[in-house]
């Protein structure tokens, strides 16, 4: 990628492919002989959720949620699109492109735990603990990152970027991003 | 009637809000200010004001402060009962307003809209759902209230018990019997949700813009609740302390908001780092420059920020 606003490659289609379908055995293995509501966080998290669930065996049915994004005028969040089946005594899997301060999430998971589902649990693409806000468990994760802001593979910066097959870091004049990620042993 | 000269009546759809509201004007002798009173009251001023709150946020609040303003200038002159509208977050200051909130269950409001309109089950159930679900969104999204919350409220009724009449005697007893709050106490038994009394004056920008945050997805927080004496002189006087930001109770965490180029934070590092030895069982988290330009960007408020 020529983009001048992208830095280091991070994650390439290869190691994306490889941890996709190791995450998808290991829920495969959790949710043998269950058939759980998946439900897909718009937009973000379309991308991992086209080859994760390709990559699964169980059956399991898939929905759609979008939160209303945050926005000067808008008090509280909304949600703008909600899961058609009953949760009511079923596992829940939230399928989630990156969960950093858990703000989103911990909102998501409260309003879904309203609803009686038997279990919650959450599957991100990436995790980044380390600007955590909001307390919030994830279960399966493809990729820990540190504190960086990386794009592609459904990660956009100001809506661009999200379908690149691999993941780069987003151009940091600082170049600490680069230095962080040259510990990871990561560099283009 | 006793110390309110005005009764706002929040509704849900079918509760018989309107006909108690109705009912308690005609008793009182109150003018009732429904939908096209508030749109004459409200077009009538001079200048005009739109009967609905604007969207842009900014508009909306000077909006919300001329259009309370207003109604309480009409409360020094007139007695009246203002149907929906907000009315109970436009007036929450005001001491002389009495606020109900009038209720009943879905199956009772879900029968008296299929008498009332001749629909079957389901059309009603419908029309029920969309009706409150456009109630709801109105009042959160411009208000920031869940009016639902009975602490909104001097009073909340559910008319599944009572009939109009019934319901304006026990209304009429409530009003009677109600102690206006202490000066000041007004503000904070209806205008705050979550753990604050008093509108939180923030020293930056930036923590206020952190709190819409918080607020935009239901986390509860404390402005700088907690000062942590982190040195004392020979006699046991504090020298130094500490007083991070905002406490997360759902979290037990403190947060430090600190928008101060990373070479420059090493005084406040130093404060945590003494804060997590005097008292380890603390959780507290330091949200630097760095990572709240991360969090603008995600939110895409990069640009307003200053």
């Amino acid at each position: 990628m020529s983009d001048p606003r992208l830095g280091v490659r991070v994650f390439t289609r290869e190691e994306i492919q490889r941890r996709v379908e190791e995450v998808a055995h290991e829920i495969d293995r959790d949710y043998r002989g269950e058939r759980p509501v998946l439900i897909v966080i718009l937009r973000g998290a379309v991308y991992f959720a086209v080859d994760l669930t390709r990559a699964l065996t169980i059956p399991f049915d898939l929905d759609f949620m979008a939160l209303s994004p945050f926005r000067l005028g808008l008090r509280r969040a909304e949600i703008e699109k909600d899961v058609d089946v009953d949760l009511k005594g079923r596992h829940v899997l939230i399928l989630e492109d990156i969960v950093d301060t858990g703000l989103t999430l911990n909102f998501l998971v409260r309003n879904l735990e309203r609803r009686l589902p038997q279990s919650v649990r959450v599957c991100s693409f990436l995790n980044c603990p380390v600007r955590r806000i909001a307390e919030v468990e994830v279960h399966y994760f493809c990729f820990e990152i540190p504190d960086i802001y990386v794009v592609g593979y459904g990660l956009d910066f100001r809506g661009d970027f999200r379908n690149l097959q691999e993941v780069y870091a987003l151009y940091d004049p600082s170049g600490r991003s680069t230095q962080v990620l040259k510990q990871m042993g990561k560099g283009r | 009637m006793g110390n309110f000269s005005v009764i706002t009546v929040s509704r849900e759809v079918e509760s018989l809000g309107d006909e108690v509201a109705l009912r308690l004007s005609r008793v009182l002798g109150y003018e009732l200010i429904n939908r096209e009173q508030w749109m004459a009251l409200l077009e009538g001023h001079s200048p005009a004001l739109s009967p609905e709150p604007p969207e842009e946020e900014g508009e909306r609040e000077r909006w919300m402060a001329e259009v309370g303003r207003l109604l309480e200038e009409l409360a020094e002159k007139r007695a009246f009962v203002l149907l929906g509208r907000g009315g109970q977050k436009l007036l929450a200051r005001c001491a002389r307003a009495f606020h109900l909130l009038v209720v009943a269950p879905v199956p009772v409001r879900l029968r008296r809209i299929m008498e009332r309109y001749r629909q079957d089950e389901v059309t009603a159930s419908r029309i029920l759902a969309e009706q409150d679900r456009q109630r709801e969104r109105f009042l959160l999204r411009f208000f920031g209230v869940d009016w639902r919350n009975p602490l909104h409220y001097h009073f909340v009724l559910n008319t599944a018990f009572y009939d109009v009449e019934e319901s304006c005697q026990l209304v009429l007893e409530a009003m009677k019997r109600t102690r206006p709050p202490s000066s000041g106490q007004q503000e904070s038994f209806f205008t705050r949700e979550g753990f604050l009394e008093k509108p939180v004056v923030f020293s930056h920008p930036s923590e206020e813009e952190f709190a819409r945050i918080l607020d935009f997805y239901g986390i509860r927080w404390l402005y700088e609740p907690r000062t942590f004496p982190l040195e004392w002189d020979s006699e046991g006087n504090v020298v130094e302390a500490f007083a991070p930001d905002f406490y997360l109770p759902d979290f037990d965490l403190f947060i430090e908001l600190t928008t101060q180029k990373q070479r420059l934070t090493w005084r406040k590092n130093r404060k945590v780092r003494k804060l997590k030895e005097l008292y380890p069982e603390v959780k507290i988290k330091v949200v630097y420059a760095r990572d709240y330009e991360h969090i603008l960007r995600k939110f895409d408020l990069e640009n307003n920020h200053e």
